[in-house]
């Protein structure tokens, strides 16, 4: 378990920033969730676009036959 | 058998292991310390969709005994660092490490640190580097590695966005990222009232500030769900990916405000084309090469390309085109000639300058072109010091010497008012004297309807 510490703490996380991750949370919370509303408003209406850039998402595709940003 | 001549000058911070030479191939040490967390990305077959995805770095393993594990990654042929990097470039380096941490956080795995050092470019894209930078999950954990992400790239992709892309040169002088309490001061007022800028910056330089005394280093405390942690990520990764510089940094088009005309260009391309494929190599960098036009007339003919230029924005827009066209040999990074990127960290070494990385990188051709006025007449650099530049790291040299009477050194000379009568010396015989002490001239001809001269010098 020591080992295992040792590995985490190599460099300094600061505890105030441990601490506020969780009002972090709660904020981007707030907004993911009126994005969402805001999104299915707009599909509603048919007013959104589907994009397919790279980096468009931070979801990578689990579909093992499409590889992300590819070597082509 | 494995000889380890020495240690890489980056390869101390992190216990997990470190990476050494072999000869000239770079492998990666594990130690036992990391053996369980190794072991289960590789079982667990993460290790495999990364690589497949082509978000890490491509290893194999090459020994294994109680002491250590010994794997060897794709070698890299040049590592561009963060402040060489234009916005875009930048932003997707943050994109593909948060990527990386929430799909490892989906798999029960966490990304244990968020250096931008973690993320250079290969294969025209940007790619995770460490391989050790994983670590298992435990349940209900906040994210170590946050703060670090902050200082590393939310930090430095906030400030570009208010103050230019100049900033990402404080990472020269911050290595560990730029203080959380630095960013907030730097930002604009207004900036409070966005909640992602307030919480994530505002909210935590104070936070900082009030746990700074921490002696007893209480860090286990805090808590945060798995959700809770997947909102801050995604959330991050929204704003980053919308961000954009304020200043209208629209490309300088150089090339349409070239003194000569159309014909003179193709014919210019056309002399480069032949001169560098006549050479047959293998590496090939273009300083000074703008959004990389003339560098592309050559990739199909060269197997790597490194393209430089002092305008952020024409690196941006070569990166661009590069991702639009599929090109995976060319690499654009951002260097001022008159300033270029110094070794940084412990001993000056752990990040390597960028002088000591070409001369690693040792180019077969390097191109200069229209250069050499504005090292001369800007940089007042005399001819055998920009000589003496370039024969430090490359074999051939093609380099175009504009002439007096070409609008742009004349220019440049007016703006020298009295002391015009100073730069006297900027001629072809003068010229041709620095460079013949460190290269033989192969080749001389006037590009047609222009006044330049183009050389192809080898070194002695």
């Amino acid at each position: 378990m020591r080992f295992f510490l040792m590995i985490h703490l190599y460099f300094d996380p600061g505890l105030g920033a441990m601490i506020v991750q969780a009002i972090v949370a709660a904020a981007a919370g707030v907004l993911l969730f009126s994005k969402n509303v805001m999104y299915k408003v707009k599909a509603f209406f048919g007013l959104t676009k589907k994009a397919d850039d790279t980096y468009d998402s931070i979801d990578i595709e689990e579909d093992e036959t499409q590889e992300h940003d590819s070597k082509k | 058998m494995i000889q380890k001549n020495k240690a890489h000058q980056a390869s101390f911070r992190d216990p997990s292991g470190y990476v050494f030479k072999d000869g000239d191939t770079l492998r990666r040490c594990i130690q036992p310390i990391y053996f369980k967390q190794y072991r289960q990305l590789k079982s667990s077959g993460f290790f495999e969709q990364l690589i497949k995805k082509g978000l890490l770095i491509p290893h194999e393993e090459t020994t294994v005994s109680e002491e250590e594990i010994v794997i060897t990654p794709e070698q890299i042929p040049f590592i561009t660092q963060p402040y060489e990097w234009s916005f875009e470039q930048y932003k997707h380096a943050a994109l593909l490490t948060l990527q990386i941490h929430k799909y490892a956080l989906s798999k029960g795995f966490i990304l244990k640190d968020a250096s931008v050092y973690n993320v250079t470019f290969h294969w025209g894209k940007p790619i995770f580097l460490d391989t050790l930078s994983f670590d298992i999950y435990e349940e209900g954990t906040p994210w170590r590695a946050y703060k670090q992400f902050i200082m590393h790239f939310f930090g430095p992709l906030v400030l570009a966005k208010y103050h230019g892309t100049e900033v990402f040169k404080m990472m020269q002088t911050h290595i560990d990222g730029i203080p959380v309490k630095l960013i907030a001061s730097l930002l604009p007022r207004k900036s409070k009232w966005n909640s992602t800028l307030f919480t994530n910056i505002h909210l935590l330089a104070k936070m900082e500030q009030k746990h700074s005394e921490d002696y007893e280093v209480k860090t286990r405390v805090a808590k945060l769900s798995k959700k809770s942690q997947q909102n801050i990520l995604e959330n991050l990764f929204d704003f980053i990916k919308n961000l954009k510089l304020n200043e209208t940094t629209e490309w300088g088009n150089y090339y349409t405000k070239t003194n000569y005309d159309a014909s003179a260009f193709d014919k210019k391309k056309q002399m480069v084309h032949t001169w560098v494929t006549a050479l047959a190599p293998q590496r090939l960098v273009d300083i000074g090469g703008n959004d990389g036009t003339f560098a592309r007339t050559v990739l199909k003919d060269v197997s790597h390309v490194m393209v430089s230029d002092i305008d952020s924005a024409a690196v941006e827009q070569n990166y661009l085109e590069s991702r639009r066209n599929g090109e995976t040999n060319m690499v654009p990074f951002v260097c001022d000639v008159l300033q270029p990127a110094p070794g940084i960290g412990f001993n000056n070494t752990e990040r390597d300058s960028l002088i000591n990385r070409l001369k690693e990188y040792a180019p077969d051709v390097t191109l200069a072109l229209a250069l050499i006025h504005h090292i001369t007449l800007s940089g007042n650099v005399p001819f055998e010091k920009s000589a003496e530049f370039f024969a430090s790291f490359s074999k051939y040299l093609i380099l175009e010497f504009p002439k007096r009477g070409d609008s742009w050194v004349d220019s440049l000379l007016k703006r020298k008012r009295e002391f015009i009568h100073h730069f006297d010396f900027y001629n072809v015989e003068n010229f041709e004297q620095g460079y013949t002490a460190y290269f033989d001239v192969h080749k001389k001809e006037t590009v047609p309807g222009t006044n330049r001269i183009l050389y192809l010098l080898k070194r002695k």
